[in-house]
């Protein structure tokens, strides 16, 4: 059942950032496009802050998918988020599973630090990590403070424009968005690896390119379901 | 380092956490005291990453009564301090909160609920509505705005420094886990260039003399005699009672013509505000009734829904702390009361719609 891609063309993805940018919205949407292409993905909760909550509540619709997802459980932890950080072995070992690996990486630069928990994330040479930017957080919404915040994070492999306002979200904002983290990138060197934009603008944007020429990918919003 | 922290008026898509964190910084706070619990956390961390930038200042104490008597020390200090907290660390700073409303000390603390009692969950609760209201030893001098959103949570942290500061009251922000982690968008703004002014702090300690002569700053939290006490307190409660219509803030609509009246506060009355709604839109005559500020109470206002109606329907996510607060208010009336009571947890407007069918089925049959 495993191993339908090489492992060389097998895609390893982390997506990390500001908190609340949307790393985990992200994540599952990568995840569950890949799903939707036929590959076998395994989605990873690396959020060792708070640890119970990100994909918790939507693990099982996303199980339903096919996806393998790696979280925790309700009934296999007690005292929620008071017992302090922990890891799941699984969680630990998850870059030796076959097929793609999308992690989900919680809590910003301390977060990103996470990856050295993981086995083999070093010298994983499929390991692609991305930083999630919404230029709707004031902490993010300026090229200056993009860059000094990107360089704060280690290795980084590429930019992801997520700018957004919620339910408030124009087609204009996300282009700003485009923007400034295209000039950032350029900055900094790295590829904006692709837009996202909630899937209700398909219509509106009808264009496989933003404004400045990166790939536009629809998306679906889970994390509505999620409460924390 | 940047002049200021917010330039005119912006929309942004933020966590609670951090929107109050702008807000002190919009309301020209000068530093945080804090200790961490969960859900507040990232008050204090967007604070310490933008305090610095601003030219202000954090301290971390070894506990909430500690970061509640330093915000009182900052304050007499003449420094706009503030603090932020939830569940057990909210039960630690009523004491240092009781001395501030003995001493008239100005101070602003931020609740974020979590489940109780004791150490319960670290998520979501509406049970420290008694505790923020009336807790400590003494007569609930204070001010408590529950706030239901992101923008009311920038707008009344700023609101309640210039409330503190000209009532000399404390004042109470009581948000809630889920307000805490949640995601919106809001608009920040710089308050001053809305027309806002600030009322200016000053320093109660180590006062410049006038004159050559100085002044001596007599606070007192230590009384020698009963009738000494009793003297203060009736002073400080009348001074109270006289200010409260100005600071009592409520909202309500379709009350006019309602049977039932769904009463609810904080996140849980927008939940209310779908259902009652929907049901309007289903023919259904029902009302909504929020209290804004839970102390002081807007107690003649809803009197008077209370007259109209035939129901009132007390929905929160506690055992009936806010109804005992609608019980005091509406004393006398001979409004029903349901409840929809669910401690520690969250509320949906689909239950309040079952709730309230349920109610008219019953009034139906009799």
């Amino acid at each position: 059942m495993f191993g339908v891609v090489p492992v060389s063309e097998r895609i390893v993805e982390a997506y990390i950032g500001e908190y609340a940018s949307g790393k985990s919205e992200i994540a599952v949407n990568r995840a569950v496009d890949l799903k939707k292409e036929g590959r076998h993905v395994t989605l990873v909760d690396l959020d060792l802050v708070e640890p119970f909550y990100t994909l918790r509540p939507i693990k099982r619709q996303l199980t339903e998918t096919g996806i393998y997802v790696v979280a925790w459980e309700t009934s296999e932890t007690m005292g929620l988020g008071e017992a302090g950080s922990l890891i799941k072995p699984e969680m630990r070992w998850v870059l030796r599973r076959p097929g793609d690996i999308i992690l989900d990486i919680g809590y910003g630069v301390e977060g990103a630090k996470v990856l050295n928990l993981i086995e083999g994330a070093a010298d994983n040479k499929n390991l692609q990590v991305f930083v999630v930017l919404n230029i709707g957080r004031p902490m993010t919404d300026n090229v200056k403070d993009i860059v000094e915040y990107v360089k704060e994070l280690g290795i980084v492999h590429g930019l992801i424009n997520n700018s957004h306002l919620g339910d408030d979200t124009s087609v204009d904002f996300v282009q700003q968005g485009a923007k400034v983290i295209t000039e950032a990138a350029l900055v900094l060197g790295l590829p904006v690896i692709a837009t996202y934009i909630d899937r209700k603008f398909e219509f509106e944007i009808n264009s496989k390119m933003d404004i400045k020429g990166n790939p536009i990918r629809l998306l679906d919003r889970y994390m509505t379901n999620t409460f924390w | 380092m940047a002049e200021k922290p917010i330039q005119g008026e912006k929309r942004v898509f933020m966590t609670g956490n951090e929107v109050v964190a702008w807000a002190a910084l919009a309301a020209k706070a000068e530093i945080m005291y804090g200790y961490p619990i969960t859900p507040q956390n990232e008050i204090m961390h967007y604070w310490t990453r933008l305090a610095p930038k601003f030219g202000k200042r954090f301290l971390q104490t070894e506990d909430e009564l500690s970061a509640g008597f330093t915000t009182l020390g900052g304050v007499l200090a003449g420094r706009k301090a503030f603090t932020a907290t939830a569940g057990p660390g909210n039960t630690l700073m009523q004491e240092p909160m009781s001395m501030a409303e003995m001493m008239r000390i100005p101070s602003v603390v931020i609740i974020q609920q979590r489940g109780g009692p004791s150490t319960a969950t670290v998520i979501y609760s509406q049970q420290e509505v008694t505790m923020t209201t009336y807790g400590g030893n003494g007569e609930g001098l204070r001010v408590v705005y529950s706030t239901a959103n992101h923008q009311e949570l920038f707008d009344y942290t700023i609101k309640a420094f210039n409330t503190a500061w000209k009532y000399r009251f404390p004042t109470f922000v009581l948000g809630d886990g889920y307000q805490a982690k949640m995601r919106e968008s809001l608009t920040i703004y710089d308050p001053e260039e809305k027309g806002l002014e600030f009322v200016p702090t000053e320093t109660f300690l180590g006062k410049a003399p006038v004159n050559g002569v100085k002044q001596p700053v007599h606070l007192r939290n230590t009384y020698n005699t009963e009738e000494e006490l009793y003297e203060v307190i009736t002073r400080y409660m009348e001074e109270y009672l006289k200010v409260a219509p100005e600071i009592i803030e409520h909202r309500e609509f379709s009350c006019e013509d309602a049977d039932i009246v769904v009463v609810s506060h904080g996140v849980v009355s927008r939940a209310a505000k779908v259902a009652v709604q929907e049901l309007r839109e289903e023919g259904l005559k029902i009302g909504y009734f929020r209290p804004v500020t839970l102390r002081p109470f807007p107690a003649e206002e809803l009197k008077k829904v209370a007259a109209r109606a035939k129901t009132l329907l007390l929905v929160e996510s506690a055992f009936g702390q806010m109804a005992k607060l609608v019980k005091d208010a509406i004393f006398g009336s001979t409004v029903a009361l349901e409840n929809l009571f669910k401690p520690g947890v969250g509320i949906t407007s689909e239950e309040i719609v079952v709730r309230v069918k349920e109610i008219e089925k019953g009034a139906l049959a009799k």
